[in-house]
């Protein structure tokens, strides 16, 4: 290996290890959630429910789930090891090494990436146990999911590098993650809302990411894929090159 | 030919966005195996500098080259040469003492074996082998203080900044700390120190700068610092600059004999 790549696999090490050591809150408490959705949504609800486009209400929930546990978790985890680190000025370690800022901006995203990852396939698997989950569209999923996993782990990263105290972070998952996720369909389907609802939901970016979830694991879709897909990656794109131009600067990491 | 210098500043000057003005165009060098001291009051600058030289803050104008390589443009290269040993105990709460360590190496691009094998190294140096699988957070002030120079020295540094290394050390410690970092020097580390305690940098360092309100007023040996202020001690020097001239013990105990 060279120095360089030394260099990045110890930035990204560091991520992984940070959550891997705090299991019990950063795998063990989403693993949890999700279970509950399961259980309550899908087997003491759904059973009451008819079929959505053609599948069991829990089988249509699922795709969802993997989604929110992925977006969720890159968040998270890269907004709060940053604040964290920032808070405790260890972060000055990493700033003071010869880590480049595209090294260090892919590190951060990368840590949140795969626990969203982790978490998503242990989802993944816990609910094929349960359910029998098909998956049509192979190639679009993994894109899909990719995409999303790598935007929500870069949208943490810029909470994480701009937020000053515990309570940003908690604001922008509280009060626009949940609210877009939840409202975006996961436990529905937008055909169902009643208008102006429906047109609403519309407006929702996550809702274009549920659809391309659920398309590649069910089949069915509501929307344009390519197009949503075209979105998605072109949104990805951005938010990583306004954070690429954050870390080139040094924004709020070197004074 | 000379030998290149460890650290050249020319006319460094940083402004924070809030518009205060920390350094106003400071101009230093530090020869290669120079034991050196920054001196000057709280909010002078000391920190501030050091973090120009380090990448923690981006200066504003000015030049910054270390072992030749400038801090700014060619920053892979100047930061190898340099290790930090900041003020603050920041260590990472969710690694081990070892981890910090080989995390550390690996930021700075040391293969797995050397990372190891330094990494022993340094634990034992630092009387730290027994804590090497304990949480940073665990440790007490003292093992922590001997974990950041530990740190700073991991990858080999060819310049050494100590930011206020022994504030709020116990005697033990503060002697322990100058054995080695003279023990150091004298193998062939540059050593730029930072510190408040007088005597320390007296006893350590072979050259002293006076730091004030973001500007170098003064250079020299500790002899030559006193008789530029025309006073007896590095002392009274320093008293002169920060015009605290009526603290002087000389001149308290001319007074009350």
């Amino acid at each position: 290996m060279t120095p360089s790549q030394i260099r990045f696999f110890a930035l990204l090490r560091r991520e992984v290890n940070r959550f891997m050591k705090i299991k019990r809150q950063t795998i063990g408490a989403p693993m949890l959630e999700t279970f509950l959705y399961i259980s309550v949504f899908g087997a003491a609800l759904g059973s009451r429910i008819d079929k959505l486009h053609g599948v069991d209400y829990v089988v249509f929930i699922v795709p969802g789930l993997i989604m929110m546990a992925w977006a969720m978790n890159a968040f998270s985890n890269n907004a709060s090891s940053i604040l964290q680190q920032k808070f405790q000025r260890a972060i000055d370690d990493q700033l003071s090494s010869p880590a480049s800022p595209l090294q260090l901006l892919l590190a951060f995203t990368f840590g949140g990436f795969l626990r969203g990852m982790l978490i998503a396939s242990l989802t993944f698997v816990a609910a094929s146990l349960l359910v029998d989950i098909p998956i049509e569209h192979p190639v679009v999923l993994v894109a899909a999911l990719f995409l999303v996993g790598f935007f929500f782990a870069q949208f943490g990263v810029l909470v994480g590098v701009r937020a000053e105290q515990f309570d940003d972070v908690s604001f922008y998952q509280t009060f626009m993650l949940t609210p877009l996720i939840f409202l975006g369909g996961v436990f529905y389907s937008a055909s169902l809302l009643p208008e102006p609802f429906q047109t609403l939901t519309y407006f929702d970016p996550v809702y274009y990411m549920i659809g391309l979830v659920r398309y590649g694991f069910l089949g069915y879709s509501e929307l344009n894929v390519a197009v949503a897909l075209g979105a998605l990656l072109l949104a990805a794109l951005l938010l990583f090159a306004a954070n690429y131009r954050l870390f080139s600067k040094g924004y709020r990491l070197r004074a | 030919m000379r030998a290149v210098d460890a650290l050249e500043i020319k006319e460094l000057v940083k402004r924070y966005p809030t518009g205060t003005e920390a350094l106003k165009g400071v101009s230093l060098k530090i020869e290669a195996g120079e034991f050196f001291g920054l001196l000057g009051p709280n909010g002078a600058g000391k920190s501030t500098l050091i973090h120009c030289a380090t990448g923690l803050a981006q200066p504003t104008s000015g030049e910054i080259r270390v072992f030749g390589h400038d801090a700014v443009h060619h920053y892979q290269e100047a930061r190898v040469a340099v290790g930090l040993a900041p003020q603050d105990l920041n260590l990472d709460f969710f690694l081990t003492v070892s981890e910090s360590l080989d995390y550390h190496g690996g930021y700075f691009g040391m293969p797995k074996k050397e990372r190891r094998e330094r990494t022993k190294e340094l634990l034992e140096a630092f009387s730290l082998t027994e804590k090497r699988d304990d949480r940073t957070r665990t440790l007490s002030g003292g093992m922590k203080r001997r974990l950041i120079l530990a740190r700073a020295l991991m990858h080999r540094p060819r310049l050494l900044i100590l930011d206020e290394p022994t504030a709020g050390v116990d005697v033990e410690l503060r002697l322990e700390l100058w054995h080695y970092v003279q023990r150091i020097n004298a193998e062939g580390t540059t050593i730029l120190l930072t510190t408040h305690y007088l005597e320390e940098a007296e006893q350590l360092c072979n050259k002293i700068a006076f730091i004030n309100g973001g500007e170098i007023v003064a250079e020299g040996t500790s002899g030559e610092l006193a008789s530029q202020y025309g006073v007896r001690s590095l002392e009274d020097a320093y008293l002169e600059l920060v015009g605290r001239n009526e603290l002087s013990r000389a001149q308290i105990g001319a007074e009350a004999g």
